[in-house]
């Protein structure tokens, strides 16, 4: 996991397969990843290969404490892959914006 | 009068090398040397000091009157005081008033010794300790006296010696067994490891490695630190480690070698390696490969048998910038991987190549049975026994899994990567897709996870998977646990469901009262129904 931060909005990136185990260990960290001070969190889970119904839930769970605190999030999903399928299922448009790239994902939280 | 005295004690000395005290443990061996040092020469304490590895420093290993010499640790430099210049000067040097001489060890002056003797324990004319003697009241040792501590010096040193070279073989042999990795046990996958100590049983600096990777992936390794003795064991058994542990973090293969290098750079400035890791990814019927200057893997399938083409790269350590890049190979089910070391290949004047050769002969002649590959090879290579060189060997093959999959797994977390794999694997083999694989996969995890969490509590269980395809190409996976029913709570295991039915054409739960089987079925060749 790797977080950057693009003036007022972080980006985190999730590599490689966020299943229940990673996501055990990933649940801080993630919801750490947001500062007082931002206005928007951008998950980037281009290098994703693998995301199950835990790491769905914690998406889902950080979408519901961004609204609280009104802040947006988007979701940067690689076209065809298992990822893509998986939250076309569950729906994460539903609670975030979903985007191909991180620029577009920025421009629409910017 | 003084012939006999002579006699006698040469006579006394002779006992010190008998051969009742062969059987003694070095600790004992010396202890009783000791004694009869000092009954000999009739003085008040005695002590030896061996020297270390580094041969820079002498350290007390028993006394006789100077038993704290020994409890306290004391490490005298060689060149340093009086045992510190006999080992300097390899001659014997006598003190007669000890409060005049310069001395490092502060018992020697704490026990109120007055007068002592010393000489070198020399083997081939090199030094490996020092054997004095002290009193507590003046004495001058004549000539005969240092002779003859001299020569119970040259007998103990030959006993010292080889009891030595003996408790280091016996060490070099557990050592290096216990870096030796118990290999992991994984359905469907046979594996066998051997290592042959050198000939001399000098210690090696070869090793293998095989481990299951948090994702359910099989890790395999291979090194050979160049150099003998301690010390190269010593730093295999560090970079053993670290291939382990960056390995575990999720590394590829050719990151993990390229810190690798940077970590014996670190330990050990000069020190060179080779390596190679693998990561054998049976689900997508490919190994990932990454190496450092080692010699090239070898593939049997079938009746043939041949080196992976992999492109020459530099040892690890020998250059401060290298990057080790990965190489993604096409791996056929049921085809063996053997990785080795030179030490299997060398006869002293041969071509390397001629070993290359010998070896792919062998294993070409497609014995099944990695364990019989594995004594195979060794009997035909090594015909001899060990070579100069210590040699490692390390073949897996992860066997095709047929028409019907059947495994069983502890009902922990931990093994859902593993048992994503396994049906990975199976799939491959049934030619599903990979979206397919990677969709059939995911909505098993899901049955599984929900088995873990809700069949047993607390209380170990199982989880059995089963997988088959029937001839219109319709993939049932059958996940099935032995607890009792408990409904799926929480948004987590909603979505679970969600994605189950999403994922395939239909999910069916089966209750009964011996347990629960979640039934997915999907069609091969057609979309989801999603």
């Amino acid at each position: 996991m790797r977080v950057d931060y693009h003036d007022l909005v972080g980006v985190v990136s999730l590599s490689g397969e966020f299943d229940l185990v990673q996501v055990h260990a990933l649940r801080d960290r993630l919801l750490g990843a947001v500062r007082n001070e931002d206005h928007g969190l951008v998950i980037d889970l281009s290098e994703a290969s693998y995301i199950d119904s835990v790491g769905v839930s914690l998406l889902f769970e950080l979408a519901e404490r961004l609204e609280e605190r009104q802040l947006r999030l988007a979701v940067v999903i690689p076209e065809d892959g298992l990822v893509d399928r998986v939250l076309r299922i569950v729906d994460i448009g539903s609670v975030a914006t979903v985007h191909l790239n991180v620029d577009a994902a920025l421009a629409d939280l910017g | 009068v003084s012939d006999r005295v002579a006699a006698d004690q040469l006579r006394d000395l002779q006992r010190i090398t008998d051969a009742a005290l062969a059987y003694l443990p070095l600790e004992g061996l010396l202890q009783e040397l000791l004694l009869r040092v000092v009954a000999i020469l009739n003085v008040d304490t005695s002590a030896i000091l061996l020297l270390e590895d580094d041969e820079a420093t002498l350290v007390p290993r028993a006394a006789k009157g100077l038993e704290e010499e020994v409890e306290r640790g004391i490490r005298i430099p060689v060149g340093r005081g009086f045992a510190g210049r006999i080992a300097a000067t390899r001659q014997p040097v006598q003190i007669r008033d000890l409060s005049k001489a310069e001395v490092v060890n502060p018992i020697l002056r704490e026990k109120g010794l007055h007068s002592m003797l010393g000489v070198p324990l020399l083997v081939e004319g090199a030094v490996v300790g020092v054997l004095h003697v002290g009193t507590l009241t003046e004495r001058i040792f004549n000539d005969d006296e240092t002779e003859l501590l001299q020569s119970a010096g040259d007998r103990a040193a030959l006993a010292i010696y080889s009891r030595l070279t003996e408790r280091e073989r016996g060490l070099a042999d557990s050592l290096q067994r216990s870096l030796m990795p118990r290999l992991p046990e994984l359905p469907a996958v046979s594996m066998a490891g051997r290592y042959l100590p050198a000939a001399a049983a000098r210690l090696g600096g070869d090793w293998y490695d095989a481990f299951q990777l948090p994702d359910g992936r099989l890790g395999l390794a291979i090194g050979d630190v160049v150099g003998h003795g301690f010390h190269a064991a010593a730093i295999m058994g560090q970079l053993r480690s670290g291939l382990r542990a960056y390995a575990l973090d999720g590394m590829a293969p050719g990151e993990v070698l390229s810190k690798l290098s940077r970590l014996l750079r670190q330990l050990e400035p000069g020190r060179t390696a080779t390596v190679v890791y693998v990561v054998l990814d049976a689900h997508g019927g490919r190994l990932i490969i990454a190496s450092a200057g080692h010699p090239p893997p070898l593939v049997q399938t079938g009746e043939d048998a041949s080196y992976l083409d992999i492109p020459p790269s530099v040892p690890l350590g020998a250059s401060r910038h290298v990057i080790y890049d990965d190489l993604v190979l096409e791996h056929t089910p049921g085809s063996a991987l053997v990785l080795y070391t030179d030490g299997l290949l060398e006869r002293p004047g041969e071509p390397l190549d001629e070993g290359l050769e010998r070896l792919r002969s062998v294993v070409t002649e497609g014995e099944e049975d990695l364990e019989h590959l594995g004594d195979r090879v060794i009997d035909v290579l090594l015909p001899e026994g060990p070579g100069e060189d210590d040699a490692a060997l390390l073949a897996v093959r992860a066997l095709p899994l047929g028409d019907e999959l059947q495994a069983r797994f502890p009902a922990e977390i931990e093994s859902i990567p593993g048992m994503r794999r396994l049906l990975g694997r199976w799939l491959f083999e049934v030619r599903a897709t990979r979206p397919e694989i990677d969709d059939l996969t995911l909505a098993a995890a899901e049955a599984a996870a929900n088995a873990i969490e809700h069949a047993y509590g607390l209380a170990p269980g199982l989880v059995e998977l089963r997988a088959s395809v029937s001839k219109d190409g319709t993939v049932t996976v059958l996940v099935r646990d032995f607890g009792s029913w408990r409904s799926p709570r929480g948004a987590n295991r909603g979505r679970g469901m969600m994605l189950m039915e999403g994922l395939t054409d239909g999910v069916q739960v089966i209750r009964r009262d011996e347990g629960t089987t979640v039934e997915l079925s999907r069609k091969l060749g057609v979309a989801a129904a999603a």
